[in-house]
């Protein structure tokens, strides 16, 4: 019998194994991929000429094992090893309505492979949706998750300025990688020509100067080498294994289990409380069952939801918790993959040295500072850079002698800006269990249903606009946009379907992410979101769970649970 | 046979080596271990093998800095072709080669291997320039964007060429003599002067 269990070892997984642990609780991580070593598991020693097929992952492989996976921005040959097998790993979609989940299964879950931009909620979004009406209205507002955030950001390490923004509140920040020279007089265009708008150093988990409390754990100072994605041995990026897992570990509270696939939590009417979790091992297919007195559920928003549906009961016949019938729904991604590029002929003739771990951000101005025809707003990830040899090679660029010469030369400065759009929730947009279908462990597979609505069209033709008319603002020749988003998942921001609210009858968790139908059940992923704002939501998850991991040995403490 | 997990294996010897600095005695033969990795089995046959080394060295020549053959990337592109290259790629690919033999005995009555240099990259640049023109759109076929370009006129000659192109680019003589590379840059400077000696940083996305 354990204090807790903790469903999962990623982001969210991580923080609350530390937290939990650290409150002296025995605690229980279950993972159901493969153990990782911090350090020997990582392929970022790999010089590029060593990389395995130039990085380029064998055609006949992505087409067999790797159909959805190989739509990620990052799979190659040095990150392969980090995503799902679709397939070992099904899931069935509406055949007009793709989703695209991308996955890791092994320990420290998609902490290894994130992107590590770092931002908080502001009251903006927590008031959202009381405001306009769609979803139910947190039952949190920002100075509730204020100090967790805080408490989270000095503990993992961002990067960052604090730029002083309502809808985007500073934090606890390491120093920020600069802007280059391209991005400083991109800012200078946009600022100048759009008050409101502001041009930022994006905030991200990389140590731009590990703090002390980042030292003790074996952590270093970012080399620049932009290999995150394969994992980083300097420990210079915040992941379960290089940050969140040692310092849990150093507690002596913590036992982890790897291979192990949650089937289901088990349920007892008598009390009203979880008891455990039911497992199968990854191999043997033997189950196993584990007890606790709390359970955290950290398994991505699919993957809680997917147990939650598939632990009934008499209680329970729809799923653990879902009595509101809100488990599944409202699922959300962020508008993805649709933004503008230009070259910058004004730019100045500089270069900069390095590969630093993040890019420009701009914060949201639609519905803050200039209005919109649409609900919500985005902000743009982006980045100025000169283009290398490798874009001077494409199509037909020549060869021989006086090819190398020319690729010899620096190009001219790109500057590329993408949006991030928010999503609106939206009950109809649902993962429910294909009952037809199991996986090679028994446990019925997800079916996803989930599409873009109006609110998100509107928003995609203004992210185009707004970033075609900041680039030619920069003096900027507008190459070419990427007008449509990509379809739902590919964002890797999946969330919202067990979400908080304030009504057990519309919300399956309360303002301490306590499922409101099983009072010792946590779940602190993504899936507790009730709205997505537009930031990268990882940070968010990891306050929620650092507080919703103080709230529940509280109440442990007291009796309550 | 040559397998992916060569490559694997290859890349780890490597890693063991540097990490170990010299060979340790451990009771096996290290010499006879990278010896197996290093001398692979080959995709191509003798004679298209050759000409892909023929076509190599005219896209990428010796020039101050290491060619194509310096860089090894023959044995590169051919590795690639038996494993990542998917079967009707490797059609595409081993047919790209076969066209370039034929447009040579059309030209010069001569196989590929046996022209000059100048004759080699006179008749790579004509075939480059055809080979990398849009493919004409077929009937009721969709107008190109930006997500969904236009097919190069050629697409067997042209992926032929990037790989080769990508080989040597992502070579250790071509991201350290013909362009700059560091593993760990350590410090991110955002601003630094151009000089004429200043080169592109390789080994990057774009």
């Amino acid at each position: 019998m354990f204090d807790a269990i903790v469903i999962g070892s990623g982001m969210s997984g991580g923080i609350a194994a530390k937290e939990l642990c650290e409150r002296g609780l025995k605690t229980l991580v279950i993972e159901r991929g493969r153990k990782l070593e911090h350090g020997a598991s990582y392929t970022d020693w790999m010089q590029p000429w060593d990389l395995p097929n130039n990085g380029m992952v064998p055609e006949e492989t992505l087409d067999k094992d790797y159909m959805v996976q190989r739509l990620n921005y990052n799979m190659n040959t040095a990150t392969q090893q980090y995503w799902v097998k679709d397939s070992e790993n099904p899931y069935t979609t509406p055949e007009d309505k793709p989703f695209v989940w991308l996955r890791g299964y092994h320990l420290g879950g998609r902490s290894i492979m994130w992107g590590r931009q770092s931002y908080r909620l502001s009251d903006i979004d927590f008031e959202a949706n009381a405001k306009d009406g769609h979803g139910v209205d947190w039952p949190i507002r920002y100075a509730d998750i204020a100090p967790w955030y805080s408490h989270v950001e000095k503990f993992i390490g961002v990067a960052g300025d604090r730029d002083g923004l309502p809808q985007l509140p500073d934090g606890e920040y390491l120093p920020a990688f600069a802007l280059n020279d391209g991005e400083l007089m991109f800012k200078a265009a946009v600022e100048k020509n759009f008050p409101g708008r502001k041009v930022i150093s994006g905030r991200t988990a990389n140590l731009s100067k590990a703090a002390p409390q980042q030292e003790e754990l074996g952590r270093n100072t970012c080399q620049n080498r932009s290999f995150c994605d394969r994992g980083c041995s300097y420990g210079a990026y915040h992941s379960s294994l290089s940050s969140s897992l040692p310092a849990a570990e150093r507690t002596g509270n913590l036992t982890i289990v790897t291979d192990a696939i949650v089937d289901s939590i088990v349920y007892d009417p008598k009390t009203g409380r979880a008891t455990g979790v039911r497992v199968i091992d990854a191999h043997s297919k033997a189950g196993a069952t584990y007890e606790a007195k709390v359970i955290f559920s950290c398994a991505s928003s699919i993957g809680t939801t997917q147990i939650l549906l598939n632990s009934t009961s008499e209680a329970f016949p729809s799923g653990l918790a879902n009595r509101s019938d809100m488990v599944g729904r409202n699922l959300i991604d962020h508008l993805f993959g649709l933004g503008v590029f230009g070259m910058m002929p004004n730019a100045p003739d500089t270069y900069y040295h390095g590969r630093r771990p993040t890019g420009l951000y701009i914060p949201r101005f639609r519905n803050v500072t200039e209005p919109a025809d649409f609900l919500r707003g985005y902000g743009y990830q982006g980045a100025a850079l000169r283009l290398g040899a490798r874009s001077l090679q494409q199509g037909g660029g020549g060869l021989g002698a006086e090819m190398k010469v020319r690729n010899r030369k620096l190009g001219p400065w790109i500057i590329q800006v993408g949006g991030f759009g928010e999503m609106l929730p939206n009950p109809n947009n649902r993962v429910t269990l294909d009952r037809t279908k199991t996986d090679g462990w028994g446990i019925p597979v997800v079916h996803i249903d989930c599409a873009h609505g109006e609110n998100e069209r509107k928003m995609a033709k203004q992210i185009i606009k707004d970033g075609e008319a900041m680039i030619k603002a920069a003096g900027g020749m507008v190459m070419g946009a990427i007008p449509d988003p990509l379809p739902p998942g590919q964002g890797i921001h999946e969330m919202g379907t067990a979400r908080m609210g304030k009504d057990p009858k519309t919300s399956v968790l309360n303002k301490y992410n306590q499922a409101h139908d099983v009072p010792n059940l946590f779940i602190t992923d993504g899936a507790a979101m009730a709205s997505s704002g537009c930031q990268n939501p990882s940070l968010t998850y990891m306050a929620l769970s650092a507080r919703a991991a103080h709230h529940a040995t509280e109440f442990l403490k007291t009796g309550q649970l | 046979m040559h397998s992916t997990f060569d490559l694997h294996r290859r890349t780890f010897l490597n890693r063991a080596l540097v990490l170990l600095g010299t060979p340790v005695a451990t009771g096996f033969s290290f010499e006879a271990l990278a010896k197996a990795v290093a001398a692979p089995t080959r995709y191509l046959s003798p004679g298209l093998f050759a000409l892909l080394e023929s076509v190599s060295d005219t896209v990428v020549p010796q020039t101050d800095t290491a060619g194509a053959l310096a860089a090894n990337v023959p044995k590169t592109v051919d590795a690639l072709i038996q494993n990542w290259a998917s079967s009707s790629r490797r059609y595409e690919l081993t047919q790209a080669l076969v066209k370039i033999d034929r447009k040579s005995q059309e030209q010069y009555s001569r196989s590929f291997t046996s022209l000059s240099a100048d004759e080699r990259l006179k008749l790579l640049v004509e075939l480059d320039k055809a080979a990398h023109m849009p493919a004409p759109i077929p009937p009721g076929g969709r107008k190109p964007t930006i997500t969904e370009p236009a097919k190069y006129a050629d697409p067997g000659f042209a992926k032929l060429k990037e790989l080769i192109l990508q080989s040597y680019y992502l070579s250790e003589p071509g991201l350290t003599q013909e362009l700059t590379y560091e593993h760990a840059p350590g410090e991110w400077k955002p601003s630094i002067p151009v000089t004429p000696q200043t080169r592109p940083t390789g080994g990057t996305l774009f």
